[in-house]
């Protein structure tokens, strides 16, 4: 797997799109980018250099916990992602009652009107449950099918 | 609750454990408790919320949760749910009690198959599901897994996650797996419990040591939680057990040894390497260890500390003897603890 460590203006550059989002402003830790889309986020404490000299004598399969996805220019931030970030997310928070979450959990498609609109931070009670796509009348979900309930 | 088709054990197997376990009423109750499944064991993932919170959300399901060890809340077993006696008849309860897939003892039914891991709890990583045995090699380390660790075979991931949670997601974990089958299960558990502190990388364990030692890469903490011939697991999966035969038994030790020989080459001067499987055969656990211990001199054995009872390592089997220092080694079997069988030993490299 081909890692790229992010710099500091590129990983500005997803802050900035996280604040304006969902009003993260502060990351701790690497962003590492793994094909055009996915980013990773690596809080150890072994540096860039020192990644970079372990990639070249072993094949890393993974650095940290898939945490994001660039689409379209927003980001949509991973499950995880979003429970590592919780305490910072300020806007564009979709609250679930627990008829929605049972059929979000399962991975369905929420036919309502959420009054927001692109990616939405779904969450029940004190719990994230991941990010939506919010249109007009429905929020996607893109639970992946091994965090879904099964009925 | 007794499972009714227990795989005969083969008599080499039962010749083997009679030899270990010499005291008739001992091998008795070793060979009764296989017929019972393990309890359900699970371990609060700390990374993701407190015990006390947990415990909390689950009892709030009806779950009935005893935390067996007192220094160590975020280990819990679930004992059952409980039945609210209010919405539910006699009747039923005699119905359930009649169903062997859903045994009531007092108040309490059983979970049903796989609802621990269904539950919106797991799902959220919570918690991890793992066997009381399987948690003990990382409280073995305490508060000591310092600095930078390798564990050398990591799928799927529970040792791993347990180390992340001890230290916070501080410092940093190589997670190492050969096969990509399992990669891919250890990075999915990682993941749900929000392990951020962790790389993954992909070879097998003595050519990656030979790496990392390359490039004088050295760790403070290395775990070896070594393939084994799986003896202990009988109670959770006694078809495992069908696969058993000596001649695995007698070719694994050179596995066990080369893997633990290689991780010794990084291991920093004071750094603690922890050796274990989940079987009792002996030329898996005591003889290994005693095979490294004569080949290298800056090695000591670490006395174990555990929240459970073990019996010491074992100084004589068949034809061999072993250093009197073995019997610092932990032998877990299942009827003194009621967990899984495993063997713990823990190594300190001196200079």
């Amino acid at each position: 797997m081909s890692i790229k460590i992010l710099n500091k203006s590129e990983k500005q550059e997803i802050l900035n799109k996280l604040k304006n989002q969902f009003g993260i402003t502060d990351i701790q830790g690497l962003l590492v980018k793994c094909g055009a889309e996915r980013i990773f986020l690596f809080q150890g404490s072994l540096n860039q250099k020192e990644i970079k000299k372990l990639e070249k004598i072993v094949p890393i399969e993974r650095v940290g916990i898939y945490f994001a996805k660039e689409q379209n220019n927003l980001i949509r931030l991973s499950i995880d992602g979003i429970l590592i970030l919780k305490n910072q997310i300020k806007k564009n928070i979709f609250e679930l009652n627990q008829e929605q979450m049972k059929e979000w959990m399962c991975g369905n498609e929420l036919n309502i009107n959420s009054g927001l609109n692109d990616f939405v931070i779904i969450k029940y009670k004190n719990d994230f449950l991941g990010t939506g796509k919010a249109s007009e009348n429905k929020i996607t979900n893109f639970i992946p099918k091994a965090r879904r309930l099964k009925k | 609750m007794q499972r009714k088709n227990f795989p005969l054990l083969k008599p080499l197997f039962l010749e083997r454990m009679q030899k270990l376990l010499s005291e008739k009423s001992d091998f008795q109750s070793y060979l009764d408790i296989l017929k019972i499944p393990p309890v359900r064991s699970i371990r609060c993932n700390t990374l993701k919320l407190t015990p006390q919170d947990l415990k909390t959300r689950l009892e709030n399901k009806t779950w009935k949760i005893k935390q067996p060890w007192k220094n160590h809340p975020e280990i819990m077993v679930v004992e059952g749910k409980i039945i609210d006696q209010n919405q539910i008849d006699k009747e039923t309860i005699n119905r359930k009690r009649r169903d062997n897939k859903n045994v009531v003892i007092g108040n309490v039914e059983n979970l049903q198959p796989g609802e621990l891991g269904k539950a919106l709890e797991h799902l959220l990583g919570y918690y991890y599901i793992q066997e009381l045995a399987s948690m003990l090699p990382i409280i073995t380390l305490n508060s000591e897994s310092g600095g930078f660790i390798l564990d050398l075979c990591s799928a799927p991931g529970s040792k791993t996650t347990q180390a992340a949670a001890e230290i916070k997601n501080t410092r940093t974990i190589i997670a190492n797996e050969v096969s990509l089958g399992r990669i891919k299960i250890l990075a999915s558990n990682l993941e749900r419990c929000g392990v951020t502190n962790t790389i993954i990388t992909k070879k097998e364990g003595t050519a990656l040591c030979k790496r990392l030692k390359k490039q004088n890469f050295q760790f403070d903490t290395i775990l070896v939680d070594a393939p084994c011939s799986g003896e202990g697991t009988l109670r959770s999966s006694p078809k495992t057990y069908l696969m058993w035969n000596i001649k695995t038994i007698k070719n694994l030790p050179k596995i066990q040894k080369n893997l633990v020989t290689s991780a010794l080459e990084i291991l920093k001067p004071n750094g603690t390497l922890i050796y274990s499987t989940c079987t009792h055969a002996p030329e898996e656990n005591e003889g290994v260890i005693n095979e490294i211990l004569k080949e290298n001199k800056n090695l000591k054995l670490e006395k174990i500390k555990l929240p459970i009872k073990p019996r010491p390592g074992i100084t004589n089997w068949e034809d061999k003897k072993y250093s009197k220092e073995i019997t610092k080694c932990a032998r877990i079997y299942p009827q003194d603890n009621n967990t899984e069988g495993f063997f713990i030993a823990k190594l300190k490299k001196t200079k």
